[in-house]
């Protein structure tokens, strides 16, 4: 075990040497020492909260790519590091990919804090992460990460542009539950809608709680006469949410949230509620057989893998990745795919709203577009069949 | 007795280095990167060892210390306050000592599992207002600066361990100071602490605030590691886990830090390497601290017990020689040197001391006899301080003692013993003279141990019978020379030949050392031998007082005292 | 004034469940020495076999008993490690044992419950009751106060009043003395465990369709019921019962103040404060020794 590490160590530097001596040879497509590419991700697969999918997903693309053959006959090898949304040991377990496994680039991974921990280090060793899924403020904000996804504060603009010109709400809320870093995040997000909109928020409250009763604040909108309440929970929260105002009986309320709502779990958990709840989606709506969707999801069953919201930026990940590998001329390493993420061409997909791209910018948010879904009965239905797209 | 802290400081700051140096030119740059937090987890469990180990108070907050000096550490930074990571750190340290001794405060009053709660609750607290603050230059991307000495992983891995020796170097010396005895000393009993004139909210505060610093420091050297920190590498669930694996590695013992150090982080990379998903940990580490918990001694102790067996601790050199080297006495006020007048004390409706008028001259042994529950230590809980509230009032050389308390007495002058003995059994013979006597020299210091036969100043007092500890309780007080001594029952417990030398010995304190003693006994021999005169309490009253033969004599106390003692009849 | 009733009022039920869970800490504590960190993870793992079990089309009532059952069991499982291992163990270890189970409990519970994937929580009784102060009562927070007075008043009489009680806290205090009088400790001390197991779980499942419902946030319900205890002085149910409940409605009430938002927080914590620095202000010292 602890041979093959030195080994493919060692590999990894020849690897590097070799960069240097034929980065002027012409060469066409990608070539790799070995015949092997290490790519990794730092991911939360245990934890309080999972996003094991992303990277499974990750994995699953690459298989399939090495088992039609690998990218210009190189084999990914695809490493998934869990950080059990520990920092320290999000911490290490970059190192480990960078110092031992010797990573071309980071992929298709999610995690709940991976960003804010390990974008300085990233940058650093000159390695770049297309995230799979960001989720903390640090992966829209880093030189060295750029997310395939929209990330809760993009959509957070989104949701009160869709709330103000499709709902047409009128007084606009938004509670915010702050983990560390994404004061400033929300903040700006909600200014770049008041922007657009030219209105303000009507309320703003950014000390809803992990854990706690939230009768009070479902009040503290009724009272404040919100006609859209827009909040950045997670799955259980966003239940919990649901049965606090059932319990208290409130009506003529739209309730937005962001992508993780956008779940089997809360489809089915708050099933008997009638309130108009919608949500903001990452990509293309998992839960719509669209032709968008076709490549993704024929690619997670062929792995036998559930189709969830995670799976796609996993996927979408991977893919984008192999494109940008098989767009390298001469050998593939850190440099050489880094370079080419620099360069900053746009990529489009179907599956997404608006061209990913990474390039050389202090901070990275290509993707600036949603479908939003509303809950009825029990199940996700599409309520913009166009994207909704921020100027 | 410097001698003994400089050679084990040596010992520890040596053996250190010389596993650094193996780890620093052995192993690899991601190994290196890897164990450095096992030194920073160390310090982090040394100021837990500190205030939980050896005070005795649980605290489930030491992560939020350290967040504190984290976060100071990445203000300074930002700030590009001169200096550099060092002196941000020592800044992060200090600014964290006023919320330790905040948390401290609480823990005068509250002790044990109430403190605990309180702070698990300060912990869930901070939690919720450091997960508001971005870490300072996260979201511009400045990293905390590391030392230009001390760069990379190599060098920060050194100026880690560097800053790991110098805390548990001076963590050595202070607790063989008499600070560090004094919170050995507040665990065991806070009453015995403060009749040795020891500060309790001193000892608890210094404890606290010394272990916050201590945490801050560890929270800087976090901040330069990893560069940028988020909230959750502070949160309470990392206070819990650290509280779990400092109950179990001994965190007050330097080997025990560092293995626990080695527990928290190495075990991630151990799942890691064998392809596990890290939430196995947190199972593992539940089961394994029960089970290192079940076996009642904590690794640390266990490692340093298996070192004892290979190299024996030198054992203290027992004392033999004539009282050589005693300073002559201390000259004190003479006339009357307690004088207690009308005391009454109750306890609800009970009245334990009534009216009690009571005096002791200068340079004499009174003696004080009764009955078991006649109100003999009640009296001496009185005098020293110990009930918030008496009617009366009590004098030493002329002056009240009202208002006072029992630190505050005992510094004046007044020391007393206790009726079973109250030695926290981790110190040595010579800590706790020294603990007990403040300022004294070595010669002095091994001269009081000779006097009163009790066994050399290295010795620990873990290895001592508890005869001898009743010796060394009353070694403690005259080592002090107070104007007054209270000695309660010193040789309850003790055989009669034993009983019979120490008579001897008490009468020679007011000669040797100057001190009035006011004796409180059961046994007659004892009180004939020493005592100039002789006072009896029956039911909270002074029934009787004089020359020890005429008032044994009186029908009243041989009815009162020797009637229900069939002992005090045969004597 | 109505701007702060209606947030109290909202507290309620909050205050409710705080209070519950703070009175079974102050009873395990009382009655086997253990100041208990999985208090509410024991709670938590039996209602989430209930849930499991309604997610699997059982009905409702025989997947409470069950669930009620597996609760008691949990609790019997980690009494029984602490009566095994730790009955003569000093109050640090014995906390210390519960703090490092409770980190491994979290990790399997997680694990087991699929993360933050919320399920689907039956309410035990639905419904609101009435409404006051614009704030709709539910009956399961009516449910919640009434257990908690019911299960206060039910604990003070028991180890007051009846034999048992008075063998158990004879245990408690001298566990040897208390064997050598013929009484089976062991199984005692593991009743005490069960019965707390399946009170909490009980409790939980009318708590947790109102709370986050994952297995976390529900095991960390511990931490405002040891709050709730310790305004008991780990002693008083009474106390613990008001503590519980002043929590709930101070929470609710600094839910609506505007100023110092970021520090929220702080207030439930320095109310507890200010409440036992007043009712200790007498122990200057340390238990005599």
């Amino acid at each position: 075990m602890k041979r093959l590490i030195t080994l493919s160590v060692l590999a990894g530097t020849t690897c590097l040497g070799l960069a240097a001596m034929t980065s002027n040879a012409a060469a066409s497509g990608p070539t790799c020492d070995g015949g092997v590419i290490q790519l990794g991700g730092v991911s939360s697969v245990t934890g309080p909260v999972v996003f094991a999918e992303v990277p499974d997903a990750a994995k699953a693309t690459f298989d399939q790519i090495n088992a039609n053959g690998g990218i210009n006959g190189c084999k990914i090898e695809y490493t998934i590091a869990d950080d059990k949304a520990d920092p320290q040991v999000a911490a290490q377990a970059a190192r480990d990919l960078i110092d031992n496994k010797g990573v071309v680039a980071m992929v298709g991974a999610g995690s709940l804090l991976e960003c804010a921990v390990n974008a300085g280090t990233y940058a650093d060793n000159n390695v770049m992460a297309v995230q799979g899924l960001g989720v903390d403020a640090a992966c829209f904000a880093s030189p060295s990460v750029s997310p395939v996804n929209v990330g809760p504060f993009t959509l957070t603009t989104a949701m009160l542009q869709f709330a103000d010109t499709q709902l047409k709400d009128e007084k606009l809320c938004a509670f915010f539950y702050i983990a560390g870093g994404t004061a400033e995040a929300y903040t700006n997000a909600i200014k770049r809608w008041e922007q657009i909109s030219g209105k303000t928020i009507h309320v703003l409250d950014l000390t809803l709680p992990v854990q706690g009763d939230l009768t009070a604040y479902a009040l503290k909108a009724r009272d404040a006469g919100c006609d859209a309440v827009l909040t950045n929970q997670v799955e259980p929260q966003i239940v919990q949410w649901i049965n606090t105002v059932d319990a208290q009986k409130l009506e003529g309320i739209d309730w937005l949230f962001l992508a993780p709502g956008y779940s089997e779990g809360v489809a089915s958990a708050p099933a008997t509620s009638q309130q108009p709840i919608y949500v903001g989606t990452e990509w293309e709506p998992y839960t719509e057989a669209s032709d968008a969707n076709k490549d993704w999801a024929a690619a997670m069953d062929a792995a036998g893998m559930k189709k969830t919201a995670f799976t796609q930026g996993g996927y979408l990940a991977a893919t984008i990745m192999a494109d940008v590998i098989k767009s390298i001329d001469g050998p593939v390493t850190r440099e050489s795919v880094t370079a080419k993420l620099k360069e900053g061409i746009e990529m489009p997909y179907s599956i997404i709203g608006s061209a990913y791209k990474f390039g050389d910018a202090p901070s990275h948010a290509s993707m600036q577009a949603t479908k939003v879904m509303q809950l009825k009965s029990g199940a996700w239905t599409l309520n913009t069949p166009e994207w909704v797209i921020l100027p | 007795m410097p001698h003994a802290s400089t050679r084990a400081a040596l010992s520890t700051a040596i053996s250190i280095a010389v596993v650094a140096a193996l780890i620093y030119f052995l192993l690899p740059k991601y190994w290196v990167y890897i164990i450095t937090p096992v030194f920073i987890v160390g310090v982090t469990l040394q100021s837990l060892g500190l205030v939980t180990g050896r005070t005795g108070m649980i605290s489930l907050a030491q992560m939020s210390f350290a967040g504190v000096g984290a976060w100071v550490t990445g203000y300074l930074n930002v700030a590009q306050f001169p200096g550099g990571l060092i002196v941000w750190m020592i800044i992060g340290g200090l600014a964290a000592v006023p919320v330790g001794i905040a948390i401290g405060l609480p823990a005068l009053r509250l002790r044990g599992i109430n403190l605990a709660i309180v702070t698990l609750g300060f912990a869930a607290a901070f939690d919720s207002v450091l997960g508001t603050i971005t870490y300072p230059g996260q979201t511009a991307f400045i990293k905390v600066a590391q030392p230009a000495w001390f760069k990379g992983d190599y060098g920060y891995f050194t100026l880690v361990v560097l800053v790991y020796i110098t805390i548990a170097v001076a963590l050595e010396y202070i607790s063989r100071s008499r600070l560090g005895a004094s919170w050995l000393a507040v665990r065991h009993s806070e009453r015995a602490a403060a009749a040795l004139g020891v500060s309790v909210p001193k000892a608890k505060l210094s404890a606290f605030a010394l272990s916050a610093f201590i945490a801050g420091v560890s929270g800087g050297l976090l901040a330069g590691y990893l560069g940028t920190l988020v909230a959750d590498n502070f949160n309470m669930m990392q206070s819990l886990a650290l509280f779990a694996v400092a109950t179990m590695a001994g965190a007050h013992l330097t080997q025990g830090a560092i293995i626990g150090g080695v527990l928290i982080t190495l075990f991630p990379e151990l799942l890691r390497r064998l392809n596990l998903p890290q939430d196995v940990g947190s199972v593992f580490f539940a089961l394994g601290a029960v089970q290192a918990l079940s076996t009642g001694e904590t690794i640390g102790e266990t490692w340093a017990r298996l070192f004892r067996k290979v190299v024996p601790r030198r054992k203290g050199a027992d004392l033999t020689g004539a009282a050589k080297g005693l300073a002559p006495a201390t000259k004190h006020a003479t006339g009357i040197a307690l004088e207690v007048k009308d005391v009454t004390v109750r306890y609800g409706n009970v009245v334990a001391l009534d009216d009690v008028n009571l005096t002791v001259p200068a340079g004499k042994v009174v003696g004080l006899i009764g009955p078991n529950g006649a109100g003999k230590s009640t009296m001496v809980d009185a005098i020293t301080g110990f009930f918030p509230s008496y009617k009366g009032s009590v004098l030493l050389n002329g002056t009240a003692l009202e208002g006072k308390s029992a630190t505050a007495r005992a510094l004046l002058g007044i020391r007393r013993t206790w009726q079973t003995t109250r030695i926290a059994a981790e110190l040595t013979v010579g800590e706790y003279i020294r603990l007990a006597a403040g300022p004294i020299s070595h010669t002095e210091l091994t001269a009081v141990l000779d006097w009163i036969g009790c066994p050399g100043p290295d010795t620990p007092i873990a290895s001592v019978d508890a005869g001898t500890r009743r010796l060394l309780d009353v070694a403690g007080v005259v080592a002090a020379r107070p104007p007054v001594i209270l000695l309660d029952e010193p040789a309850a417990g003790q055989s009669y030949a034993e009983a019979i030398r120490l008579g001897a010995r008490i009468a020679e304190i007011p000669e040797k050392f100057g001190s009035a003693v006011l004796l409180i006994e059961h046994d007659m021999d004892l009180v004939r031998r020493a005592c100039s005169s002789i006072a009896v309490f029956d039911f909270g009253r002074v029934i009787a007082s004089g020359p020890p033969q005429l008032v044994l004599a009186l029908p009243v106390v041989q009815k009162a005292y020797m009637g229900i003692e069939p002992e005090g009849a045969v004597a | 004034m109505n701007s702060l009733l209606t947030p109290a009022v909202a507290g309620l039920s909050a205050g409710g469940a705080y209070a519950i869970l703070g009175v079974c800490a102050i009873f395990t504590y009382r009655l086997v020495a253990v100041v208990n960190f999985t208090g509410a993870a024991i709670g938590a793992a039996g209602t989430f076999v209930m849930v499991a079990l309604t997610e699997h089309g059982m009905p409702l009532f025989p997947a409470v008993i069950i669930g009620i059952l597996a609760g008691a069991l949990v609790g019997v499982m980690i009494g029984g490690v602490m009566t095994k291992w730790f009955s003569g163990a000093s109050a640090t270890t014995k906390a210390a044992v519960t703090a490092a189970l409770l980190v491994g409990i979290i990790a399997l519970g997680l694990r087991l419950t699929g993360g933050q994937r919320p399920h689907l929580f039956p309410d035990l009784v639905s419904g609101s009751a009435f409404r006051f102060a614009g704030v709709e009562v539910t009956w399961g927070s009516l449910l919640t106060v009434t257990l908690a007075v019911g299960l206060t008043i039910a604990s003070d009489l028991f180890l007051a009043r009846t034999r048992t009680g008075l063998q158990m806290r004879a245990l408690s205090e001298r566990p040897m003395a208390a064997e050598l009088i013929g009484i089976r400790v062991r199984v005692l001390a593991l009743a005490v465990w069960g019965i707390m197991g399946a009170v909490t779980a009980f409790a939980m499942m009318i708590i947790a369709p109102l709370r986050s419902p994952d297995f976390m946030s529900l095991s960390l319900l511990v931490v405002p019921a040891l709050a709730a205890a310790l305004i008991g002085a780990f002693r008083s149910f009474r106390a613990a019962l008001l503590g519980g409940v002043l929590i709930g409605i101070v929470e609710g009430m600094v839910s609506a103040l505007e100023f110092g938002a970021r520090f929220r927080g702080v207030v439930p914590f320095l109310v507890i404060l200010i409440v036992l620095l007043w009712s200790q202000r007498g122990a200057r010292w340390d238990a005599a020794r």
